[in-house]
């Protein structure tokens, strides 16, 4: 695993109060992602039911890691848990070297399925969202969302709304929503699901490209092997319910990526041992 | 932006078309009662010509006494509008908020939802009397349960995810109530302002009309009694533009946040 060589930089005692002279001011917030013991269980009509089991993650900062399995294998849960938004029933994130227990903003954004966006507003006001919520200052709040837009490829879309905008183009505008604070971690779940094919590979290569332009680390959640292995540094493979990590595939094939590459014996070989690992698990 | 602008140029052409219909809905209007007329098929006894009943409308509204009977009424609809709506959202958030309620209310405001409240205006007069808080209690209880029910399923339609990106954003519980409940209610809480005053209207004009001492219910009663039909089909005609326009403002409303429905 790659986790010994990620530098794990200082995190003094965060609710010390005291605030350490200059530490405190420094930005400790990397893209690292730890996860150790993760479980996860609930009740639903009466009876209890274990969605996630021993789930261990070392993301490094800057890396690209797709998590696919089945559907209903939790691998949605287990980003929810990332975002902070759902509380595991037990185990531990660390996140930027903070334990992660709350939706951190400047951490974490997050890039939902489908059109999570919002229809009152315009593409440049729901990419200003996040910031609004905090208050930020109108001109500056302009700017960002403006230069987010323009990363993801929809200067001039400012003032459209979501039901003038194609699928496509309204994930566009979630991903840039998902970077607008700037945040070191960017997760997406199934963002291209509801897309067609075509649209679905170069949406895959826009997210390289700006994944390469901005360093972020991404967590992608798929259920599509070719998504998986295009797109990939690791491929984490789950298990049906209850949802275990049964393999990590590091992927080799040379960035940047191509569309030719997803011809080659590698891109096949590496796509047969994801589904044999899915088979595998869902006869059992 | 070329495309904008025969979006406009549609939006206009749609426009001009409601006015037509418009148009044409009241020329077939007065048309048909002026043919029914001449033709003999109604006696200018039970239907006075249209002519007629149009500057008895226009003497109506210049009239202290006709001017006091719409202040009247007026104040009654607005002050049970006031009170119904707000209300009847509240309530509606209030029972939502907790599952065990919603449980046991819900289906309790849909039952006395299907009674026909016109029945309990009696009791009304027995505990207020004839007041102006007899009529505003009535036109409340009459209107309150289509905008709790209304507000059931307006916060239905608050989509999961929209919430979840909020949270996600890190807003606080006041945020995400006024920056994702409130505009994803609004469409169907403007239906609900819509059909409660419909419903409020009807209430307090047959308040009215049933037992009272001013107001335009009041007025319309004693002139059917009377026989005077000029003044009661200009009376008629009156309320119903007065409805028409309400109706029509907020439906404009509506058209506008059209596309936040998708």
């Amino acid at each position: 695993m790659a986790g010994k060589a990620t530098p794990l930089p200082e995190a003094p005692s965060p609710g010390a109060g005291a605030p350490g002279p200059s530490l405190r001011a420094l930005p400790s917030r990397n893209g690292s992602i730890r996860v150790t013991g993760l479980e996860h269980t609930y009740a639903a009509a009466g009876r209890v039911t274990k969605a996630l089991e021993d789930i261990r993650l070392d993301i490094a900062p800057g890396r690209f890691v797709v998590i696919v399995g089945p559907s209903g294998c939790g691998k949605s849960s287990l980003l929810m848990m990332l975002a902070g938004l759902v509380a595991p029933t037990a185990g531990r994130i660390v996140c930027g070297g903070r334990a992660l227990t709350a939706p951190d903003p400047d951490l974490v954004g997050v890039v939902f399925q489908e059109a999570s966006l919002y229809p009152w507003l315009t593409a440049q006001e729901n990419v200003e969202f996040p910031l609004s919520l905090r208050r930020v200052p109108r001109a500056e709040r302009t700017q960002r969302a403006r230069d987010k837009l323009a990363l993801v490829g929809l200067a001039g879309f400012e003032d459209r709304y979501p039901h003038e905008l194609s699928g496509g183009m309204k994930q566009r505008v979630s991903i840039a929503r998902g970077l607008v604070q700037n945040p070191p971690v960017l997760l997406l779940d199934e963002p291209f699901a509801a897309l067609d094919e075509q649209t679905r590979i170069s949406m895959g290569d826009e997210l390289l490209r700006i994944w390469e332009q901005t360093g972020k680390t991404v967590v992608f959640v798929t259920h599509s092997l070719t998504e998986a292995a295009y797109l990939a540094d690791q491929i984490v493979v789950m298990s049906a319910r209850p949802g275990r990590i049964v393999d990590r595939v590091e992927v080799d094939l040379p960035r940047p990526r191509t569309y030719a590459m997803m011809g080659t014996p590698r891109f096949a070989e590496l796509r047969q041992r994801i589904w044999e690992q899915i088979r595998s698990q869902a006869d059992g | 932006m070329s495309a904008d602008a025969s979006t406009r140029g549609a939006a206009a052409t749609r426009r001009a078309g409601g006015w037509a219909v418009w148009l044409g809905a009241l020329a077939v209007l007065f048309g048909t009662w002026q043919a029914a007329l001449s033709l003999g098929l109604l006696s200018p006894m039970l239907l006075p010509p249209a002519s007629a009943v149009l500057a008895t409308a226009w003497d109506l509204v210049r009239r202290p006494d006709f001017l006091g009977d719409v202040g009247v009424t007026l104040a009654e609809v607005a002050v049970a509008f006031l009170v119904a709506v707000p209300l009847g959202i509240a309530l509606g958030v209030a029972i939502s908020e907790s599952d065990y309620w919603s449980r046991v209310l819900r289906p309790i405001v849909f039952l006395v939802f299907s009674i026909p409240k016109t029945i309990f205006l009696p009791m009304f007069i027995l505990a207020f009397g004839i007041t102006f808080a007899q009529k505003v209690g009535f036109g409340v209880f009459s209107t309150v349960f289509i905008v709790l029910i209304s507000t059931f399923s307006a916060l239905e339609s608050v989509k999961g995810d929209h919430v979840r990106v909020a949270r996600a954003y890190g807003a606080t519980r006041r945020q995400i109530a006024l920056r994702v409940y409130l505009p994803s209610m609004a469409p169907v809480l403007l239906e609900a302002v819509r059909l409660a005053m419909i419903f409020n209207v009807t209430g307090i004009l047959l308040a009215e009309m049933y037992a009272a001492r001013a107001g335009l219910g009041q007025a319309v009663a004693t002139w059917g009694q009377n026989y005077m039909l000029r003044e009661l089909l200009a009376g008629i005609l009156l309320i119903a533009a007065a409805a028409i326009l309400f109706t029509e403002a907020v439906r404009w409303l509506e058209a506008r946040c059209e596309h936040w429905r998708t």
